[in-house]
């Protein structure tokens, strides 16, 4: 069969038609659109499956439309990185494309050039303060919005320290307006900082690459990552103090006991609290909960998938085989010195290999200019997307509770079924109804139909698999990020080609993704798609999942390999994967389509990938 | 007292170059340095010297090129140089060996077998020009008994008036009577599998890759090109095997008992495409490979066997090692033009990436 040389345009795709009525769920300008045909067209859209794995919630769907504006401002308008302009989104079927914009005319490239070497260097000679002043504030706005005010219920009159002696002048129905206007804001501001010094560690990182590379031609990108990666980063503390609270639990063979208990954690908790040694443990617990336990069970990007705070069971169910290998004598903790070192060793070895003193020169100041900054593209990874997120998915949830309190909305998580344009009309409708008096009928009904019409139009995207791209491919590409973190390379959109551009092929026994942690494993595939699934892990098989995050580390304590469906060299996975010495296939695309639990897989992480040796 | 001519391996080393030939140069200095290297001896140029001086060789064979006459740009008259090749070799190999060399010879062949636990055991004899020239003289390999050894080393000594040999010494106006080489005689590996390697990665030049090919059987198997060998690509910091290819290997080059030759058997269909090292073994050749360029200080084209009965990691032998002829002879130049880091960042962000599609 011929390999096909473009993928279907937006207009060209067919959608399945439970999928009808999609659109009205997003604002109109994130939609594909006849006014801005020609220049949609001029571009190549590929799904973000890093970010927007699965279909977008209205609500959700405001952190991407947040990094649409911040990571693309950052290339064109701050750092003004000069062939380079932004990454767009637009959603089809409820799924988010994206495209990076083609270069900017050479009159503007030479204008930002100018602006690049003033701006550029100055970043990197005064990063360490920068950072300082990035957390202080990034922590001042999180703590902001863990203090918004949202109103549990409305009062029947105000109250009257409100009237007497000097009326407040504004009512709860106000500050119902205007608390989420401002959580609005907040959210919208965090991801502005997300990307504040993002775009340059990213640059950094492909100059050290492109570095090594012109010294060491055939230098893997796993052994670089080994190269730049940090080991002291926040997004490795929540496990750390998992391991922490797990020795402390060790000290008390009583508390230890009721760890390990398989009974659910709201009586773990209780009977902790009925002992002081146990309440002591319990209240360390708590101690260490904010920030290290707000980690989502998934990536952050999506509200149901729950956040360590909320769903408890699984930071304790860690505890709780923590302590059983404890037991055994195992050690539970990753040595950070140990890794430390090993990243020393591989620096040091390939910089004696280097030819001329030049030379080592160069690649000595390209290291300290990716090392300097380098941490930025670790450390944010937490206090965004889990952190932050944590506290606004558990505020987003007093709003809802509200609106079912009022019969606007029948579920609480029905409100990410709003776009964000959209619930303000919803609190406005509950707002006017109160003021307006007894007995005065809100929209509720007409809410809550759309909203059950929406649920069904996301559970029949959940079904459809949407096709990898759109439009013609580019024959070069300058924005970083689609370099680095999507890792759209030649060989990835020929692997998409190959489908004919139009579908996904899932009828393979051999995928291919990144070399990311090197050695060959065999053995049974756990297909996990949700964390609830990683109970029913057995020791010794081989993870499969759309990515992994922070919150998943214990689980690579079990596993004989890893293979994901996203994620490049750098992605947890494949860190983590590295430390524990495990090979691991990452950005497949397909596998967790392709492969079913239970299937004999080999996996050989030198190479990048990943063979069916017998279906199940 | 007469010169030096025959030494033990530990007894030499790189500066015995012009002494006992290239080849039993940078085997003694291998084993001197600590690598296992197949015990053996070498027989200097003088061995060589004293052989056609005190025999009739020189005599002999003087007299024979007294009336041959060709010339040797000529490829018309190629035929003629094979034919006084035949006769020339006739006569060394008729010669006998003054018997004080004989004699010692034997003695250090005794002393191999002794080492051995009294057995005969398999050497190999092998050219050794001062200069090198690799492919031009020969090697015997699967000699065994002291009469054969000593028989052996004449023939390689008679491998300087083989045809290629002798058209070269024309070509170059030097004399064809005499052209003094050494000899390695060194214990013959039972060799499982075998092969060659390099301290760069010879397709691109990159210094941080041991390259190694290797393939069931003896090493010749793959120095020649007959069979199409396995390849391994290691990294030398991580020590991970980056690349594997393992290829139908089809034949090996083995030692035949009864007929005492070597020859190409056909490998067992279940056989042909099996990797012919274990992974541990290529580690272990890429750690030594790395420890070889460190102490030469440069590039190394290292050939290695694998003894079959000998357990891991006693069985690796390394059995040559050169400067590597392509990279290793690269003027060490700067590709990164003295460029400070932010140098190099701006370079990145002012470059777009092409994707091939």
């Amino acid at each position: 069969m011929a390999e096909a040389k473009k993928f279907p345009f937006a207009d060209e795709v067919v959608l399945p038609p439970e999928l009808e009525g999609w659109e009205e769920m997003y604002a109109p300008q994130r939609l594909f659109s006849k006014d801005r045909e020609d220049w949609e067209k001029r571009h190549f859209w590929y799904q973000d499956k890093i970010h927007a794995p699965e279909p977008l919630y209205p609500l959700d769907d405001i952190f991407q439309s947040s990094w649409q504006i911040a990571l693309s401002q950052f290339t064109t308008r701050v750092f003004c990185i000069p062939p380079a302009q932004g990454v767009a989104q637009r959603i089809l079927g409820c799924y988010m494309y994206i495209a990076a914009v083609e270069p900017p005319p050479p009159e503007v490239m030479g204008e930002k050039a100018e602006r690049f070497g003033k701006r550029v260097p100055y970043v990197f000679q005064n990063y360490n303060m920068l950072w300082d002043k990035w957390y202080e504030k990034f922590d001042a706005l999180g703590k902001q919005m863990k203090e918004l005010k949202v109103i549990k219920e409305f009062d029947k009159y105000v109250p009257e320290e409100e009237v007497i002696p000097y009326p407040k002048g504004y009512t709860q129905a106000y500050e119902l307006i205007e608390s989420f206007n401002n959580i609005i804001n907040m959210i919208i501001k965090a991801w502005q900082w997300h990307f504040e010094y993002l775009n340059l560690a990213y640059l950094g990182y492909l100059m050290f690459t492109d570095t090594a590379k012109k010294l060491f031609p055939g230098i893997k990108e796993s052994t670089i990552g080994k190269m730049v990666a940090g080991a002291e980063v926040s997004m490795f503390r929540p496990e750390e103090e998992l391991c922490r609270l797990s020795r402390l639990a060790m000290e008390n063979p009583a508390v230890a006991a009721i760890l390990k208990k398989d009974i659910p954690v709201e009586e773990k908790i209780k009977e902790l609290k009925e002992t002081d040694k146990g309440k002591a443990w319990f209240e360390e617990f708590e101690k260490v909960k904010d920030p290290w336990f707000f980690v989502s069970c998934g990536s952050g990007w999506y509200h149901y998938e729950g956040s360590w705070i909320n769903k408890l069971d699984v930071p304790f169910s860690y505890i709780k085989s923590y302590i059983e290998r404890l037991e055994k004598g195992e050690k539970i903790e990753r040595s950070f010195d140990e890794i430390s070192k090993e990243r020393e060793r591989i620096v040091d070895e390939y910089r004696k290999l280097i030819g001329t003193d030049d030379d080592r020169k160069s690649f000595d100041d390209a290291y300290n200019v990716v090392r300097t900054i380098y941490r930025y593209a670790e450390d944010h990874l937490f206090w965004v997307e889990h952190w932050f997120h944590t506290i606004w998915f558990e505020k987003i949830r007093e709003y809802g509770e509200l609106l079912v309190k009022y019969n606007v909305l029948k579920d609480i998580d029905d409100i990410y079924l709003f776009n964000r344009f959209e619930v303000p009309m919803l609190l406005e409708d509950l707002a006017t109804a109160w003021a307006l008096g007894e007995g005065v009928p809100t929209r509720g009904k007409f809410w809550q139909e759309k909203a059950a019409k929406r649920k069904r139009i996301l559970e029949a995207a959940k079904k459809w698999l949407p096709v990898p791209a759109l439009g013609v491919p580019p024959e070069e590409v300058a924005e970083p990020f689609t370099v680095m973190l999507w890792g759209i390379t030649s060989e990835k959109v020929g692997e998409w080609l190959k489908g004919g551009g139009g579908e996904v092929v899932t009828d393979v026994n051999e995928i291919k993704g990144f070399a990311s942690s090197a050695g060959v494993a065999e053995g049974p595939a756990r297909v996990l798609k949700l964390m609830e699934d990683v109970v029913k892990l057995q020791p010794g098989e081989i993870m499969v999942a759309p990515c992994t995050n922070p919150s998943w580390a214990p689980v690579f304590t079990k596993i004989k390999a890893a293979v994901t469906d996203i994620g490049g060299l750098t992605s947890h996975a494949a860190i983590v994967s590295r430390e524990y010495g495990l090979p691991a296939v990452t950005g497949t695309g397909i596998a967790t389509a392709v492969i079913k639990t239970g299937d004999i897989i080999r996996v050989d992480g030198s190479i990048g990938t990943v063979t069916i040796v017998k279906k199940a | 007292m007469s010169e030096k001519w025959i030494y033990w391996f530990h007894e030499i080393g790189q500066e015995y170059n012009n002494i006992v030939g290239k080849k039993c140069a940078n085997l003694g200095e291998l084993t001197k340095a600590g690598f296992q290297v197949p015990p053996g001896f070498a027989l200097g140029v003088e061995a060589y010297k004293r052989f056609m001086t005190e025999t009739e060789a020189t005599d002999r064979l003087l007299k024979f090129l007294e009336d041959f006459h060709a010339d040797p740009n000529n490829v018309a008259e190629t035929l003629k140089f094979e034919e006084a090749s035949v006769k020339m070799r006739a006569i060394v190999e008729s010669i006998k060996m003054p018997s004080d060399m004989e004699k010692t010879i034997k003695e250090y062949y005794g002393e191999l077998c002794k080492a051995a636990g009294g057995k005969e055991v398999y050497v190999a004899t092998r050219s050794a020009g001062p200069v090198s020239h690799p492919g031009q003289y020969e090697t015997y390999l699967n000699v065994c008994g002291a009469d054969d050894v000593v028989f052996n080393v004449i023939r390689v000594w008679s491998s300087t008036f083989n045809t290629r040999s002798i058209i070269a010494r024309a070509r170059l106006n030097l004399p064809l009577h005499f052209d003094p080489i050494g000899v390695a005689v060194l214990t013959m590996v039972d060799a499982k599998a075998a092969g060659v390697m390099f301290t760069v990665n010879p397709v691109n030049g990159d210094v941080a890759k041991v390259a190694i090919e290797g393939s069931f059987g003896y090493g010749e198997a793959v120095v020649s090109g007959n069979v199409t060998p396995d390849r391994y690509l290691v990294d030398k910091v991580t020590m991970e095997i980056e690349e594997r290819v393992i290829s139908d290997k089809g034949a090996e080059f083995v030692y035949n008992p009864e007929t005492k030759e070597m020859e190409y058997k056909e490998l067992p269909p279940d056989k042909r495409k099996v990797q012919c090292l274990e992974d541990r073994e290529i580690l272990e050749l890429t750690r030594l490979a790395k420890e070889v360029e460190r102490h030469f200080q440069c590039p190394q084209d290292i050939e290695w066997s694998i003894s079959r009965s000998l357990p891991f990691p006693k069985n690796i032998f390394l059995v040559q090692a050169r400067p590597e002829s392509v990279w290793g002879k690269k003027k060490k130049e700067s590709v990164l033009g003295k460029k400070s880091g932010m140098e190099l960042l701006f370079e990145r962000a002012f470059t777009p990436v092409k994707v091939k599609i």
